[in-house]
């Protein structure tokens, strides 16, 4: 609704203004970073640790400013609508990739509208089952799950979120339609694998390793091409035969299109130094995950990042039929 | 007959019914109701629209054989200044800023009252916005921008 | 004693001066921020959490227990005082707090709600402290379809919360039923009644529609004809204290309140709402003077304030012991914990025994301090009734939109307030209370959704609210409770006659 309020003069007068101020020496105000998911967060988290450390680079402090809403787009929205100064920015997962497809009447467009980074980090995912599901092992799981289709239950949190795309890969590699239970959000979902009122799930180390490693819940496979230093006698999808399933919750940086090339190299070298930080690195390791390299905190590998994961998503979720809209 | 029929319970009978029907209208146009044993998504709002259509008929229909009550006074000018008040906010807080949207939308809100002089709300909103800036911008830092894109500052 | 050796723990941890200190700060602070209108618990401490990061792990979750404790009885505070809850729990203080407040016994209400709260929380720290892993065997045992069942029963006990006509609560229990449906499916994805807005994906924001139907509804109501009506809150303030009557009257609903609260408190998948409005119900039912409720019964705010803190409490169960965050607010402790290096799993409370006992001390720790704090603070917060009310009003209102704004930066959820304004001084008018409707909104959800899950889970098939047991004896005292509650409407009818005219 503002966008109609404000006349091209006024945003063309912020454009100029923007732009001597960059000359000057971005950033020299503060920088508010969207996290468009709610505080506390898996996702707010990330944003909240990088954004500390990526103020003492810059010498300007970065807010954090949740914009929850409608599985993170309201959040992106906002920033793609905002002014292209450097001085708003998104922290973004997965779901920036997804969004095009889940909701087929989106506002913004994750290519066109928005200046990439920087990748931050990729959360590597497990699959797991309650305590007491019977098959030992990741070949025998696998061949369990499509002997029992009909009866094995596997729940997500809801449309979108991690452990539903990464059912849906699952569903795919396995060839068997499982019965999917939605919750709103990880914990009920967690609390009932716990419980033992459902059998399955895929989700994220973040949820899941403190849970497998107190016995809780049981992991047969993680999604990453390599096995996990934390998690070390998982084996990978592809020993367990689920080729093709390697999947992780990647987050990014974003600026609006349009954004100083200035303001956004300054934004990736600070990016950079906070994942050098051997801080941020042990304490996105008690995450189960770790700083993206300093090569992939870089705009052309995030911009990479997301237009291959579009195009990876969209059959996928075509096929299972599902939108958020 | 005619003089026991109360109005407001009346009024309150057709203000269920209405949401009843555009509840069970919105399930039945626009949603998949499914059945008892595979729920669609406009399954449960159906069955409860009905129930609320069912429990407005009813009331409608008592308030035919019941004394009235006294109905008080509406309060015009509070509707008036009052409920635009928080929408003023919404509208003005991403362009304008933090500060000047608060200080117009209390402004506004003030002039609910007839008792409220045009100068003591000006200081009453002053005072509210120097407060709320200090406590929430500053204080807490909350991430709110306090002068906004559509002012030259 | 193991017991008394892990309490030694826990208090040589929490009572350090440092930590005190910082527990202190917390309740103050949660307090003072959870004291304005609109602004419940979980946006205080959204609003506060990045305070605590630079702190020690140890302090910070202290400081941010201190925070909730505070926040917690903040809200109570402006319920009572302004008839502004911030969060579901407060909505059943407002109903009876906000009406004694109005008969000049403010001091009264804010007291009873301080007693009530300590008591409470000392209780279930204990049971916390107690019983923790084996109360967590039990919350698992709850699935969709022993959620469904307990939704049924609280929704049965609803309408309880009305003391006008049957009829028009049940009817706006349905309503907020279907208002709680309001937003996408999680089940298809589907949107439903969202009228093409996308900021109505995730349902209608609580705080929004609470302020609203509460809070701006009152205002408006004073504000009719000259404020004539307000004269009754600035006058007579009454005795400050709880009479001996008073404090005799709320020792039976404190302790029911209590083991209600502490019970449902456990439930992960929100059982803990139904705890102060369960609570309103049962005293309602066990007075002497049901005709009280609603007119400013010591009782309605008693109950429900002790379920409302026992819950609060015992909410810590299933985080300290699996991990996993009950509501929003475990969910803001998780981050908070995440950020410093803790990633809260089942095996926190042998790996960390100090932070695991610490905090459970300092639960009690922040009760008492919230109680010698408030106790005195009470005679302030009565002196705020006699600002003039149009200098307070437009300052409740300036406080509400930024509280509102603040949850989740969406300009929407303060459109959602005016509309639901609006509605509820229309629904006001018409003689239809709404805390049957706050109810209803909040249980809509949880209900279709466990009921959906059963059936899922079920593969179609009904019979299994009745084969499992826990399911089928929340199902047994449904009934009931129906067959209690009819039972004296019809000896009362003809008793009602001569009630009438109130």
């Amino acid at each position: 609704m503002h966008l109609i309020q404000r006349t091209a003069g006024l945003t063309a007068v912020a454009v100029l203004w923007a732009t001597s101020a960059l000359a000057q020496g971005y950033p020299e105000r503060q920088i508010t970073m969207v996290v468009p998911f709610a505080a506390g967060g898996p996702t707010d988290t990330v944003g909240r640790l990088i954004a500390e450390r990526m103020s003492e680079d810059l010498g300007q402090q970065i807010l954090v400013e949740n914009v929850g809403g409608a599985g993170g787009t309201l959040g992106a929205q906002q920033v793609a609508d905002a002014e292209a100064d450097g001085y708003t920015i998104l922290l973004h997962h997965i779901g920036m990739a997804t969004a095009p497809t889940l909701y087929r009447n989106l506002a913004f467009d994750p290519v066109a509208d928005f200046a990439p980074v920087g990748l931050v980090t990729e959360v590597p995912m497990t699959i797991v089952a309650r305590a007491d599901f019977e098959p030992a092992d990741a070949a025998s799981f696998i061949q369990y799950v499509k002997d029992n289709a009909d009866t094995v239950t596997m729940a997500n949190a809801g449309i979108g979120a991690a452990s539903h795309l990464c059912g849906m890969l699952f569903m795919q590699a396995v060839d068997a339609p499982i019965v999917t239970v939605p919750y709103r959000g990880t914990g009920p979902a967690m609390t009932e694998l716990v419980g033992g009122q459902i059998d399955i799930m895929c989700d994220q180390t973040t949820n899941t390793t403190e849970q497998i490693k107190g016995g809780t819940i049981k992991a047969y496979a993680v999604t990453t091409p390599e096995r996990l230093d934390i998690l070390p006698d998982l084996p990978t999808v592809a020993e367990a035969g689920l080729p093709g399933m390697e999947v992780s919750v990647w987050h990014g940086i974003y600026a609006p299109a349009g954004t100083p090339q200035e303001a956004i190299d300054r934004l990736s070298t600070a990016l950079q130094t906070a994942l050098a930080d051997p801080d941020v690195a042990s304490q996105l390791g008690e995450l189960g995950t770790a700083p993206s390299p300093a090569e992939d905190a870089t705009p052309t590998a995030l911009q990479a990042k997301l237009s291959g994961e579009i195009e990876r998503w969209r059959p996928v979720i075509e096929e299972a039929g599902v939108y958020a809209d | 007959m005619r003089k026991s029929f109360d109005p407001t319970d009346a009024l309150a009978g057709i203000v269920f019914i209405a949401f009843g029907l555009f509840f069970g209208l919105s399930s039945l146009l626009r949603l998949d109701i499914g059945t008892a044993f595979r729920m669609g998504p406009g399954y449960a709002p159906l069955v409860l629209a009905s129930v609320l259509l069912l429990l407005g008929v009813l009331i409608l229909l008592s308030a035919l054989r019941t004394a009235p009550e006294p109905v008080t006074a509406l309060a015009w000018r509070g509707m008036l200044f009052l409920l635009p008040a928080p929408i003023l906010f919404g509208l003005t807080v991403r362009g304008l800023g933090f500060v000047p949207a608060i200080f117009l939308a209390t402004l506004l809100a003030a002039f609910a009252s007839p008792r409220m002089r045009p100068w003591q709300a000006v200081v009453l909103a002053l005072a509210v916005t120097v407060f709320s800036t200090l406590v929430f911008s500053y204080a807490l830092g909350l991430p709110f921008r306090r002068f906004g894109p559509w002012l030259p500052v | 004693m193991d017991l008394l050796s892990n309490l030694g723990l826990g208090f040589a941890t929490a009572a350090s001066p440092e930590n005190l200190l910082f527990c202190l700060i917390g309740v103050i602070l949660g307090t003072l921020i959870g004291v304005l209108p609109g602004i419940g618990a979980t946006a205080t401490i959204a609003m506060l959490l990045p305070i605590t990061f630079e702190l020690e792990p140890v302090s910070s979750l202290i400081m941010l227990a201190g925070i909730y404790y505070g926040a917690q009885y903040g809200g109570s505070t402006t319920a009572i005082l302004i008839n502004m809850p911030g969060e579901s729990s407060s909505a059943v203080t407002a109903i009876d707090g906000y009406q004694m407040a109005r008969r000049g016994k403010a001091g009264t209400a804010l007291a009873v709600a301080a007693l009530g709260s300590f008591f409470a929380g000392t209780v279930a720290t204990v049971l916390v402290a107690l019983f923790a892993p084996p109360l967590t065997a039990i919350a698992l045992e709850f699935g969709a379809a022993e959620y469904f069942s307990l939704m049924v029963l609280g929704l049965v006990s609803a309408v309880a919360l009305a003391h006008g006509s049957f009829l028009k609560a049940l009817a706006m229990v349905v309503l907020g039923l279907l208002l709680g449906l309001v937003g996408t499916d999680i089940y298809t994805g589907d949107p439903r009644f969202t009228l093409g807005r996308p900021e109505l994906a995730d349902g209608l924001s609580f705080v929004g529609l609470a302020v609203g139907v509460f809070g701006i509804a009152e205002i408006l109501r004073n504000l009719e004809g000259g404020e004539a009506d307000r004269t009754v809150l600035g006058q007579s303030l009454g005795g400050l204290w709880p009479s001996r009557e008073d404090l005799k009257r709320m020792v039976a609903p404190m302790l029911r309140g209590t083991i209600l609260g502490s019970a449902l408190g456990i439930l992960p998948g929100g059982g803990a709402v139904l705890a102060s409005f369960g609570s309103y119900t049962i005293e309602k039912r066990l007075s002497k003077t049901p005709e009280e409720f609603g007119r400013g019964a010591v009782a309605g705010v008693a109950g429900p304030e002790s379920a409302n803190n026992a819950g609060a409490q015992t909410s810590f169960i299933p985080l300290l012991t699996l991990g996993i965050p009950a509501n929003p607010v475990m969910a803001l402790m998780v981050g908070a914990m995440i950020i410093q290096g803790i990633v809260p799993g089942p095996n926190v409370a042998t790996e960390q025994p100090d932070l695991f006992w610490g905090i459970i001390t300092s639960m009690w720790i922040g009760n008492l301090m919230l109680i010698v704090l408030n106790l005195p603070l009470i005679g302030i917060w009565v002196k705020l009734l006699k600002v003039p009310y149009h200098l307070l009003f437009p300052i409740i209102i300036a406080f509400s939109s930024i509280g509102v704004y603040s949850v989740k930066g969406n300009v929407f959820d303060l459109f959602t307030v005016a509309f639901f304004g609006l509605l509820g001084y229309a629904f006001l008018k018409l003689r239809c209370e709404p805390a049957p409707l706050l109810l209803g909104f909040v249980l809509g959800p949880l209900l279709e959704e466990n009921l959906r899950r059963a059936m899922i889970l079920g593969r179609g098939d009904p019979s299994v609210f009745l084969t499992r047991p826990i399911s089928a004896s929340l199902l047994v005292l449904t009934v009931m409770v129906i067959a209690v509650m009819l039972l004296p409407r019809v000896r009362r009818k003809r008793e009602e006659v001569f009630v009438e005219g109130d």
